[in-house]
């Protein structure tokens, strides 16, 4: 069941980039884009995760699952 | 008088120009920073006692040019305070030993057995090469190695990029492994094995722990990242991950008690504590995720909204969504509020107790982070650029409430928290700059 949830939100993802994918926006149309606040803060992200891995079953998602602590 | 006009700045005009189209906002050629540094000084605290972690965070990245760069991240964190031992409470005084076996701790009747022996350092040490493969693709290798007194971890990742459609798409795939190696102090228990009253003579609690126990966990990603408009854009990621060899957390202990009263039953002949069982947990776990996040750029401010489905072959499922809106207050100044909910089934062989005179279960572990649990965590950063860097503040809360599993309030345990709730505070003073 859990499985197919997944596969669910996956292909509606999919579907959602197949819409997206329709509209290019060309180079010099990524003005904010380019801006720092639209990318993730990759330093808050680890300092995050280690502290939700050491107290919740779930880990990773945005990238590797990671590890590394025997965190109690 | 020849006025000097950046490169970039008139090529984006004239390009704007041929087009039709105006430049949204200034575009300035931008110089290649060839260090960027990252650090940040963490508190997390828990309360009751429990644990508090004093953490440094340090990230450093160099540009080599415009195809290369390496990164390397260091992190410094000393560990201190009690942490539940799995046991549940009771009417009476409760004696338990500690991993060592070397002592031994009491804990007051109706009160959370907490193991007060929680002192760790640990150092993590991460690095990776980040290399341009032509126009539209860019390989990452990495490294990664950490060590504590009982811990030891050492993992290697990879992870290809490339573009499509004109830049909108870019597809990514990556995978990692790492070996650890966990070295219990006093060695690592038999699953169900009862715990045994202090010797005496046993190993610090602040010594090395003894080795002997791996596991090996591999992790695999794939995912993709999509222009959908000039203000948004999102990520979906799949990912898969394995673990092999020794799961089983050493230090966790589970509550044999009757079935009809809920007291605590006696231990082994002549040890004089009541009957605790180190748990048992299957030696793999196979779990899977997808997750998603949108982010989307107003004329000041963003907003990345992101969702997080994760299951396992132990039973557990789990749904995370978080929110951050960055409040660009001015050129210099932000405020970026941030909101996470969590919530997680139990894992198959969570059990708060066990009862006396049931065949013991295949599996079975009272740590409360198996258990079916809820997460609230809202926080907010202020940060403040300078011409010597940003600096940041941010502050967050966090409250976990667990539910304990099935029939396990029965006689004397009803009156109790069987699983107390967490609150944990996190303050994180940040400084980054490129020069």
């Amino acid at each position: 069941m859990n499985r197919l949830r997944q596969c669910l939100l996956f292909l509606i993802a999919l579907g959602g980039f197949a819409l997206g994918g329709c509209a290019t926006v060309e180079p010099w149309e990524r003005d904010l884009h380019a801006r720092e606040d639209m990318r993730p803060n990759e330093h808050d992200a680890a300092i995050d995760d280690h502290i939700y891995f050491s107290k919740e079953a779930s880990s990773g998602g945005r990238g590797f699952a990671g590890g590394g602590c025997g965190c109690n | 008088m020849q006025l000097k006009k950046p490169i970039g700045a008139t090529l984006a005009s004239a390009t704007c120009s041929l087009l039709g189209a105006l430049p949204a906002a200034p575009v300035a050629a931008q110089e290649v920073p060839t260090w960027q540094v990252d650090t940040a000084l963490l508190y997390y605290g828990e309360d009751a006692g429990r644990v508090s972690d004093g953490s440094l965070a340090t990230s450093i990245r160099r540009v080599l040019d415009e195809d290369r760069s390496f990164s390397l991240n260091l992190t410094v964190d000393a560990l201190t305070g009690a942490t539940p031992n799995g046991a549940v409470p009771s009417n009476g005084v409760q004696t338990f030993t500690s991993p060592s076996g070397g002592e031994s701790y009491r804990v007051a009747a109706g009160e959370a057995p907490l193991d007060p022996n929680f002192k760790d350092t640990r150092v993590a040490l991460s690095g990776s090469w980040q290399q341009a493969l032509g126009d539209s693709m860019r390989w990452n290798v990495g490294f990664s190695g950490s060590d504590e007194m009982d811990y030891l971890h050492l993992g290697l990742d990879t992870r290809l990029e490339r573009d499509f459609n004109r830049r909108n798409t870019t597809v990514f795939v990556g995978a990692a492994y790492g070996r650890d190696e966990v070295r219990p102090l006093g060695g690592a228990p038999i699953g169900f094995s009862p715990m045994i009253p202090s010797v005496g003579g046993g190993e610090d609690d602040e010594g090395e722990g003894e080795g002997g126990e791996t596991k090996d966990v591999i992790d695999a990603l794939i995912g993709v990242t999509q222009i959908l408009s000039r203000r948004s854009l999102v990520e979906v990621a799949l990912s898969y991950g394995k673990s092999d060899g020794y799961l089983t957390d050493p230090y966790k202990i589970l509550s044999v008690v009757s079935p009809v009263t809920g007291a605590p039953v006696p231990g082994p002949v002549g040890s004089g504590l009541n009957l605790y069982l180190h748990e048992q947990r299957p030696d793999t776990r196979t779990k899977q995720s997808v997750f998603a996040e949108w982010r989307y750029a107003f004329d000041r401010d963003s907003l990345a909204i992101s969702y997080r489905l994760m299951d396992d072959d132990w039973g557990v499922t789990s749904n995370t969504a978080e929110a951050r809106y960055r409040w660009n207050i001015s050129e210099n100044n932000y405020l970026e509020p941030h909101l996470r909910y969590y919530k997680q089934g139990a894992a198959d062989f969570y059990r708060t107790v066990l009862f006396a005179g049931a065949p013991l279960p295949q599996f079975a572990s009272a740590d409360y982070r198996l258990a079916d649990n809820e997460t609230y965590t809202a926080g907010i950063k202020y940060g403040h650029r300078t011409e010597r860097g940003e600096f940041s503040v941010r502050l967050e809360y966090y409250h976990q409430t667990a539910t304990p599993s099935p029939g396990s309030a029965i006689g004397d345990l009803a009156n109790f928290d069987l699983v107390p709730p967490l609150n944990a505070v996190i303050a994180q003073f940040g400084y980054k700059s490129s020069f």
